[in-house]
């Protein structure tokens, strides 16, 4: 392998700014399963342009204002069922909520992983929240939890998975309310997801799995001090040997595969290396070879695709452009520092932290 | 791919021309807003949509919603609501599940990396409860794609959540095929620690040391075959971590593979406790090396010098990617011994 520490081809961030803004502004009938995440893709529309320095400039007053109000719209919603949904809450499922049970899968739940994205891309935006239910989405966020501790998509929907987890998390944090939830359940379901080979499953007694593996680590590392007494709440030695160790196992080629024995695929280098940054190893994967690897992707009519030589998408530019935000492979891929944590820029962060908290105590 | 509709074979029609739909009033997505990264819908996805939000709107569960969700979910696998809504009417009307199962066959080999399709099967062999047939369909999809995660996920669900002696009987030579086929797939290297070590509790001690045994014997035999190969020492690994044996234990068996060339083996009997490598095997193993550094570290002070030399050895040649990762072991193995 080529370890020649020279300079990396250019990040073309000029180009992958232009694909995400083409990305917001339509997406071809062939994307049609990406119906029901395109708050996903706002999300890691934005988070590009935020990283690189481009939101100031390249959002015009005009956009933000109606990108703002379409995301606001998912929230209040009309009397029917949106496929965008996120933290809408109907009258009728916010009786249901105060009455403290769900039953069944609802047909006006709310979707975790969405209202994650909604409330950060609104961050990037600098939206000032002043639409938002705080003790409604507290308890939206405690309706998706789980009698095993982890977290459904919609309330009672039955398929939990570390993604909504690590969201409910981010919720949590954000809002300075861990009441809602249960969290020595919480992390137990973390705990049980971790798997033999130091890495963790998306669900238990799952294969170790770099996305996974992010979500169980930054999640740990979300819960504030004072409850991090909370039995369990950050790793033991023995278990932070091997959790490095595995997640460093996976670089191969340069780029990062998410399992053992796979071939690498470029958002591992967010996964992994963002995991790695969590646990304060981040100095030592191989960050130029990430940085070779991640160039090798560029798409050259922009955007980042998953290995070299495959189309871009948003999903893989953004997580690409935050994995580099991180390791920092070359000083002259200029972009702006993230939280990894939170997984966006470190004013963004700051800006989500310090409005979406609830201010003054419940009445 | 064209359009694919409820019935293949016959010509799409649109919701909006159908005379039996003539009731429903159907919803458009968007009102004077302009929306984040629409997609350009095809027609016929727009039409059946429509109609969904409509009939979402009056909550009719009936025969028909069947059908339009069919054909939303055969245009757009990923659309929860749609998938939602389809299962709480099947409920709702008391449809016959079993046909239901069969159509999800269908759907779920189309989409195997959509979490919607299983989420949906894994509702239907709750709500059926006979687990049985379930485990030759997850085979066939798996031919497909050995390493797709879903199947394996629903795999292992369909294992502990129904938890039949039947069920499990057979997955230990199911993996053996399937290794056999390719000795690095790591998702059949998982799926046998889950069902050695994960099935429950075992309270019998006799035959837990025993599964150990077996085990151990089978990652080493697996090693030999195909020394440089993570997915076999970490399951190996995993079986020491596991049951609490010292790496010291196996030392004897990885000394062999920390060599540059595969010893002539003479007319020695072979210790089928320790396989040595297969003539041809690629040498010095990187992952044989970690394990042995790892065994001198274990050892305390006299093996850290022993230690630091394969680590060394590691970082300048044999794994120089995690060149860092290997010096950083070194540093902190002075360190905690230069304290001790
Ligand atoms: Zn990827």
């Amino acid at each position: 392998m080529d370890l020649g520490v020279g300079a990396l081809p250019a990040l073309n961030s000029v180009g992958h700014v232009a694909h995400c803004r083409r990305c917001l502004d339509g997406l071809p009938a062939s994307l049609v399963e990406m119906d029901a995440s395109r708050m996903a893709i706002a999300f890691y529309c934005l988070g590009t342009l935020d990283l690189t320095g481009s939101a100031e400039r390249k959002i015009s007053t005009t956009d933000r204002e109606n990108w703002t109000e379409w995301i606001w719209a998912q929230y209040v919603g009309k009397p029917l069922r949106s496929r965008q949904r996120f933290i809408r809450l109907t009258p009728r499922l916010r009786r249901r909520l105060s009455l403290g049970s769900v039953r069944g899968p609802s047909t006006d739940g709310p979707h975790l992983i969405m209202t994650y994205c909604a409330l950060l891309a609104l961050a990037v935006l600098r939206d000032d929240y002043a639409a938002l239910d705080r003790p409604a989405l507290a308890r939206m966020v405690g309706a998706c939890q789980d009698a095993d501790g982890g977290f459904a998509t919609t309330p009672g929907a039955g398929d939990a998975d570390l993604r909504m987890t690590y969201c409910a998390f981010v919720v949590c944090a954000l809002l300075d309310d861990w009441s809602c939830i249960d969290l020595a359940r919480a992390l137990s379901y973390i705990h049980r997801c971790r798997s033999y080979e130091g890495g963790y499953g998306q669900t238990p007694r799952g294969e170790s799995l770099g996305g996974p593996t992010y979500c169980a680590l930054a999640a740990l590392h979300l819960v504030p001090a004072e409850h991090a007494r909370t039995p369990r709440a950050r790793l033991q030695p023995v278990e932070w040997r091997a959790t490095v160790r595995w997640l460093l196992q996976t670089q191969s080629g340069g780029g990062f595969a998410g399992r053992t024995n796979k071939v690498p695929d470029a958002c591992y280098g967010f996964w992994c290396g963002a995991a790695l940054s969590i646990l304060g190893a981040g100095d030592l994967l191989d960050a130029h070879a990430l940085g070779a690897f991640l160039a090798r992707c560029q798409y050259k009519f922009g955007g980042i695709s998953k290995a070299p030589g495959e189309h871009p998408d948003p999903y893989h530019t953004y997580l690409s452009i935050a994995a580099a935000a991180i390791v920092s492979p070359d000083p002259k891929w200029e972009l702006q520092p993230l939280d990894p944590l939170i997984n966006a820029t470190l004013d963004t962060a700051r800006w989500a932290k310090t409005h979406v908290r609830v201010t003054a105590p419940e009445s | 791919m064209s359009a694919p509709t409820a019935d293949d074979t016959t010509e799409h029609v649109f919701y909006a021309e159908r005379p039996e739909w003539a009731d429903v009033v159907p919803v458009v997505q968007y009102e004077n807003i302009q929306p984040l990264a629409p997609i350009f819908y095809s027609p016929e996805y727009k039409d059946a949509t429509d109609y969904f939000r409509g009939v979402v709107k009056i909550g009719e569960k009936s025969l028909r919603v069947l059908q339009l969700t069919e054909t939303i979910i055969r245009l757009n696998p990923a659309h929860y609501s749609a998938w939602q809504y389809r299962y709480e009417t099947l409920i709702a009307i008391s449809a016959p599940l079993q046909p239901e199962l069969v159509l999800s066959n269908t759907l779920t080999k189309a989409s195997p990396k959509t979490y919607q399709v299983w989420h949906h099967r894994r509702l239907l062999l709750t709500a059926l409860g006979d687990p049985a047939p379930e485990l030759a369909f997850n085979e066939e999809v798996l031919k497909a794609d050995a390493k797709n995660y879903h199947t394996w996920s629903h795999r292992q669900w369909l294992l502990a959540h129904f938890d039949q002696e039947n069920l499990w009987a057979d997955e230990l030579p199911f993996i053996d095929g399937l290794l056999e086929d390719d000795v690095r797939n790591n998702s059949a290297w998982h799926h046998r620690f889950f069902v050695s070590f994960e099935r429950g509790s075992n309270d019998d001690k006799d035959e837990a040391e025993a599964i150990v045994k077996r085990e151990l014997a089978f990652a080493k035999e697996k090693i030999a075959l195909a020394p440089n190969n993570s997915s076999a020492w970490n399951y190996l690994r995993g079986i020491l971590d596991h049951s609490r044996v010292p790496y010291s234990t196996q030392a004897i068996f990885a000394r062999q593979y920390i060599v540059d060339t595969v010893e002539p083996r003479g007319n020695d009997i072979l210790d089928l406790e320790n396989p040595p490598p297969s003539e041809g095997a690629e040498l010095p193993c990187a992952a044989a090396i970690e394990f042995m550094a790892d065994v001198h570290e274990a050892s305390g002070n006299e093996g850290i010098s022993e230690a630091v030399e394969l680590w060394r050895s590691l970082a300048d040649t044999h794994d120089t990617i995690r060149k860092r990762y290997w010096e950083y072991r070194i540093r902190n193995a002075v360190a905690t011994t230069g304290k001790a």
